[in-house]
């Protein structure tokens, strides 16, 4: 299992367009991919349940990889984070 | 005649079309054999993707991508894995689709409805609207086609939902009648983009109006004549014509830059009363937003607006005009308004008194939480502070130093926000006209307030009826006023602009354009208007007409001479 702590820095938050394709890329991976955000623990294959925790600009979040191929699943999620799903 | 709210301009008459809403009840039962139950469901999720892409596909020619995505945004949400997987998983336990299908729609429903953000709760319509059209095909329901509407349709339903607005096209939809939804609906702001006529919020509008029947919608005034007589039929057609006539000038000028006819370019921007209002005014063409009234946030309430409900209003707006100016104008308020909880004490003369500027300085805690929640905002556009009701250097420097105390605050808390905000002053009493050379030098921009100038300036209460007759802002004493500030603001380089009514003007914007007003702030429906006007003149004609009522001595011959020349 990996781990890493993130500060979501788009200034619209984990809205429609990010979640999704944030969702899709998860999928890619055979690993489950967990968001925790205030105590809960999402789904990040789902852009439904991403949407629905309401991860707004400034949210700090962790993301969770476990299983085959975690630590390209936690590149990819990190790389996308970090750039503000380029808004 | 029948009221509602006027969504959008224009007028519609033509044959009724009832978009009635189906029962979508089914009895829940027990299922055996999971398997084809699954498919059976599966197949109703092609058929919806199918219809839903149709749609979308519909929508981007007739309304634009942005219209379009909506509709995406359903396919993309019911292809989600994980809703998928858990209707699967609850047919597989034996639940039959339909309530499968129900049960994990209404949990998302749920969650979208609970949140604290705008935009999340418009996604709990988006699932609504999923799950009540895959539970139509489910149910082997059949909907009304839109689409296929003859001519000179006017929809009447509850409610306008995507899948119905899809189907709208200008060739057979001449105006719509919901019995839900206000000016900055989803329904209203389509009806806008396509130019269809539209009421809305008119009660029981569906069991009102009979298919076949005969209406005229009057979406500029929010009226619907139901079977009109040949009068009212013959007065609404040429209104209609006149409307259409007209549209079509002023469509001219959308997407063009606001010019003279002798090529000088000016800013066209729009005055706005609350973040949605941005909406308008982008869809109006306006270039940004010349005046933000912040007042909004404080009335009807019991206490302050916190700074993060201020900085959620002002980020909004922000990202509503991308990237265009935005002008925060900080709280205009006085005794003339009752807010208990600021503790304004009631005046004899509240427009003289302690109010605007004056209050913020010296309520400084309340005074911060505004500054520090537009400073914030402005990392998410070109927004810009104003501060209203100035009379001397010295409130310029006090309102300066607070918003340096406000950058020094926010630095250390590493919060981001736009180093070098500009900070500009309403010009509105006499005294900032008279001193605006010395102000101009404070200040980074100004926008005079034609309205408050206008009364400070002839003494005059435009309520007054005894003395309104002296409240125009062709008063020669009030044109010198704005030529002042005009020119001094420019002789120090920096921005002027007007956010008064004087600046939607056709008589008073040769004499702006000539003094050298580098931006109109107006309301968003005046926009194309005002850059229509602007760009009959050249400067040089300008300048004659303006020379002209210069020279004039009464307010009486400069309207006289302007209602001459002003013909254009």
């Amino acid at each position: 299992m990996v781990k890493k702590t993130f500060t979501i820095s788009n200034a619209q938050g984990f809205h429609m367009r990010p979640a999704s394709t944030f969702a899709a890329a998860m999928m890619k991976y055979p690993c489950n991919v967990t968001i925790s955000f205030n105590d809960k623990q999402i789904n990040a294959k789902s852009l439904m349940n991403i949407m629905a925790a309401c991860i707004k600009v400034g949210s700090v979040i962790d993301v969770i990889c476990d299983g085959e191929k975690e630590n390209e699943a936690l590149a990819e999620a990190g790389a996308m984070i970090e750039s503000g799903f380029g808004e | 005649m029948i009221k509602g709210t006027a969504a959008s301009d224009g007028i519609g008459i033509g044959k009724v079309l009832v978009i009635e809403e189906h029962s979508l009840e089914y009895t829940p039962r027990t299922i055996t054999d999971t398997e084809a139950e699954t498919e059976r469901f599966n197949g109703a999720v092609k058929e919806f993707i199918e219809n839903t892409e149709a749609q979308a596909e519909a929508l981007r020619k007739s309304a634009g991508d942005k219209e379009a995505e909506i509709m995406t945004g359903h396919i993309t949400m019911i292809n989600d894995p994980y809703l998928r997987g858990e209707i699967e998983a609850l047919i597989k336990g034996g639940q039959c689709a339909e309530s499968a299908l129900e049960t994990m729609c209404d949990m998302f429903i749920q969650m979208f409805s609970a949140a604290d953000d705008e935009m999340m709760k418009q996604r709990a319509a988006d699932v609504r609207d999923i799950k009540t059209g895959v539970l139509s095909i489910l149910l082997g329901i059949k909907e009304v086609k839109v689409s296929e509407a003859p001519a000179g349709t006017v929809l009447v339903a509850r409610e306008l939902t995507p899948s119905v607005t899809a189907g709208i096209n200008k060739d057979n939809i001449v105006g719509i009648i919901t019995e839900t939804g206000g000016k900055t609906s989803h329904s209203a702001i389509l009806a806008r983009a396509l130019e269809i006529p539209a009421v809305l919020s008119v009660p029981d509008a569906a069991s009102l109006f009979k298919n076949d029947q005969c209406v005229i919608v009057d979406g500029s005034s929010g009226e619907v004549i139901a079977d009109p007589d040949e009068e009212q039929t013959n007065v609404y057609t040429k209104k209609r014509s006149d409307f259409i006539a007209e549209r079509k000038e002023l469509e001219k000028f959308r997407g063009v830059s606001t010019k003279s006819a002798s090529g000088e370019e000016y800013e066209l921007v729009c005055n706005i009363g609350k973040p949605a209002d941005a909406v308008k005014a982008m869809e109006c063409d306006g270039e940004g937003v010349g005046l933000f009234r912040t007042e909004f946030l404080f009335m009807d309430r019991t206490a302050m607006p916190t700074e993060e409900e201020q900085f959620e209003a002002y980020k909004k707006a922000a990202l509503i005009v991308k990237g265009k100016p935005l002008i925060i104008r900080t709280l205009d308020i006085g005794g003339d308004k009752d807010i208990p909880y600021m503790g304004l004490a009631k005046e004899e003369n509240p427009f003289m008194g302690f109010r605007a500027i004056r209050y913020c300085l010296k309520n400084r805690d309340m005074f911060k939480v505004q500054i520090r929640a537009i400073l914030r905002a402005s990392a998410f556009g070109d927004v810009r502070i104003m501060f209203p009701l100035v009379t001397c250097v010295d409130e310029v420097r006090d309102g300066k130093a607070l918003v340096e105390e406000c950058k020094a605050e926010l630095r250390a808390e590493n919060a981001e926000f736009n180093e070098k905000i500009p900070v500009g002053i309403m010009v509105e009493t006499a005294a900032a006209a008279v001193l605006a050379d010395v102000l101009a030098k404070e200040s980074d921009f100004f926008s005079i307030g034609t309205n408050d100038l206008t009364g400070y300036t002839m003494a005059c209460d435009r309520g007054n009826s005894d003395v309104s007759y002296l409240y125009s802002a062709l008063q020669p004493s009030v044109l010198r006023m704005i030529k002042r500030t005009i020119e001094c603001g420019r002789a120090e380089g920096i921005p002027v602009g007007m956010c008064g009514e004087a600046a939607a003007n056709p008589q008073m914007i040769p004499l702006l354009m000539s003094f050298g007003l580098t931006e109109f702030s107006v309301s968003a429906p005046s926009v194309l208007k005002v850059r229509k006007c602007i760009s009959k003149w050249t400067k040089q004609e300008a300048d004659e007409v303006c020379a002209k009522v210069m020279s004039l001595a009464t307010e009486k011959e400069a309207d006289e001479y302007l209602s001459k020349v002003c013909v254009r």
